[in-house]
């Protein structure tokens, strides 16, 4: 009974340690958020905050403030949702083709897609961004629409496929049998069934467009077409460190909700313990 | 799948091919097209540059820092989860955390832990009595440790769900013998649970490692590569030659070596977990 009582304390005692040192970087921006300038820039360290103050978070929303953060969550909106899907379009018949078909080059492009992920990225934008130049989609959204698309389709695929794979074979045979076409056997058969995936990767793909930052720091010049990370690197040249800090959690907010409240599958589909 | 081909060729296989040509030439800033090809002399001049040792050292140190600063709490936080107990949901919510910060967020987030004057981590140390004016961002020596705390806090979570997934995989039984033998919780930790652990520690250490030799988001907010170039790894100069002084063939020459230097790490890696088990077998 002694050997489990001490590690029932062990294990509580790691569990906070744990929790302070993963999660105290956090809490620190939030409390910062919410703190009057003159409180955060006191000699004084208090981690218990004594007010709330919002006024970081007004002042942040407010019209002519300098970074336009309210038409940058717009941009950011479009472009990750347009991006998410676009990708979950391609992803879903290019992972039947590569995970269920004997189309010829399936290994070698199976190994490119995951190589892609091995490459800096610089080595893509580069001549991206040459292109982008001369053809003019430079401070377009669809400048950021489509490397983001092709940057979010690799991993939506390999996810993808695990789905397609857990689909029993003698099912398509069967419905093949039956005269079924290729169109007919994904939309009615693997479809359905991939449906906890897609739905998986639709928030992976929200989720890494939106945070994307080197693409859009590259391929944007304007304030206009500014996307929520842009803004908020470019509201840290403000000496305000409140209002950073609110800037700071409103750029984490939407990926931070998806994350808590879909926890379980996101953890489930990455872990492969969901299907 | 012709779509998603095209998408893939256009924005993957495309600029792989261009970076390879660049590299080899000189490309007009004014029409941005290839203004000449100069051979090899873009790889020589950046092999035989000052800075070309100090960089592929850093951005190695670098990597192998990150690892370090990921593996092992990820280690240590996989094992609790691994733990019934009351409150695991919210411990794992909290450790999965950083991986939803966006890269951006977690720069400017550590920007502030960092601060020397108003930040976190020097306030507390002064609480606790221990000097507390380090200029943790701005000092030479410090600051890629710094940024490497940073790049490795992103990445614990990541780690620490694959190295559960692996150690729910090894049979309790194995555990249950062990203790009937007499073993205690450390030698059951070195002798069962690691060595078992291994086809998922490895992976682990090649993502992580070519991810860290990648970093340039947490790089650029927080150092610009400073102070005096210590933080300035081999993908950061990528950047600095391409957007920052426009010269575009000899970033795509740095982009190409640090490729071949991705490559390289990767290999020794794949071969190191060869020799493992290769070793076990004949065991």
């Amino acid at each position: 009974m002694r050997a489990t009582k001490q590690k029932q304390v062990a294990i509580y005692l790691a569990a906070i340690v744990t929790v302070v040192l993963m999660g105290f970087p956090l809490y620190g921006v939030v409390l910062t958020s919410l703190q009057p300038e003159s409180v955060i820039r006191s000699p004084e360290l208090s981690l218990i905050p004594t007010t709330l103050d919002f006024s970081h978070y007004a002042s942040l929303f407010s019209d002519g403030h300098p970074v336009p953060l309210v038409s940058a969550i717009g941009n950011s909106v479009v472009v990750a949702m347009f991006s998410a899907f676009l990708g979950v379009a391609l992803a879903v018949p290019a992972s039947y083709a590569l995970y269920r078909t004997s189309a010829p080059g399936r290994r070698l492009m199976m190994g490119a897609l995951a190589a892609i992920y091995v490459f800096p990225t610089l080595l893509f934008i580069i001549p991206l961004y040459i292109m982008w130049v001369n053809l003019g989609v430079f401070d377009t959204r669809t400048g950021l629409i489509i490397p983001y698309t092709a940057f979010v389709l690799p991993v939506m695929i390999f996810i993808l496929g695990t789905f397609v794979r857990s689909v029993p074979m003698e099912v398509e045979e069967a419905a093949r049998i039956d005269g079924a076409t290729t169109r007919m056997i994904l939309t009615r058969i693997y479809l359905p069934l991939m449906k906890p995936g897609i739905f998986a990767v639709l928030i992976l793909g929200f989720i890494l467009s939106w945070v994307e930052f080197t693409t859009p720091l590259l391929f944007t010049s304007q304030l206009d077409i500014m996307t929520v990370s842009l803004a908020l690197f470019r509201s840290s040249f403000d000496i305000q460190i409140g209002q950073l800090a609110a800037a700071a959690v409103v750029t984490a907010i939407p990926v931070v909700v998806v994350t808590v409240v879909f926890q379980r599958r996101i953890v489930g589909v990455l872990t492969g313990a969901d299907r | 799948m012709a779509p998603a081909l095209l998408l893939v060729g256009g924005v993957y296989l495309y600029p792989i091919a261009a970076t390879l040509v660049y590299s080899v030439a000189t490309i007009d800033i004014g029409t941005y097209t290839i203004e000449s090809f100069v051979g090899l002399d873009n790889f020589t001049r950046v092999i035989s540059s000052s800075a070309f040792i100090p960089t592929l050292l850093r951005t190695l140190y670098f990597g192998l820092l990150v690892v370090l600063i990921t593996l092992v709490p990820a280690m240590f936080i996989a094992l609790l989860l691994n733990e019934q107990f009351r409150g695991r949901t919210f411990v794992r919510l909290v450790v999965l955390l950083p991986w939803a910060v966006p890269p951006v967020v977690g720069g400017v987030l550590w920007g502030q832990m960092f601060q020397s004057e108003f930040g976190f981590i020097n306030r507390i140390l002064g609480e606790l009595g221990l000097p507390d004016d380090t200029i943790w961002l701005a000092d030479p020596a410090l600051a890629l440790h710094s940024l490497a705390i940073a790049e490795a806090w992103r990445w614990i979570p990541f780690a620490t769900l694959f190295l559960l997934a692996g150690l729910q995989t090894i049979p309790t039984n194995t555990y249950e013998a062990a203790q009937v033998d007499g073993a205690h919780a450390r030698q059951r930790l070195w002798h069962i649970t690691i060595p078992q652990l291994m086809p998922t520690i490895i992976p682990v250490i090649i993502f992580v490692f070519v991810w860290a030799m990648k970093t340039f988001d947490i790089i650029f907010v927080l150092t610009r590569g400073g102070p005096g170039g210590s933080t300035t790894t081999m993908n950061y100069w990528v950047y600095e030659q391409g957007f920052e002084t426009f010269q575009f063939g000899t970033a795509a020459a740095i982009a190409w070596l640090l490729t071949l230097v991705t490559i390289l790490v990767i290999g020794i890696l794949v071969l190191i977990n060869r020799l493992i088990f290769a070793n076990k077998e004949v065991r």
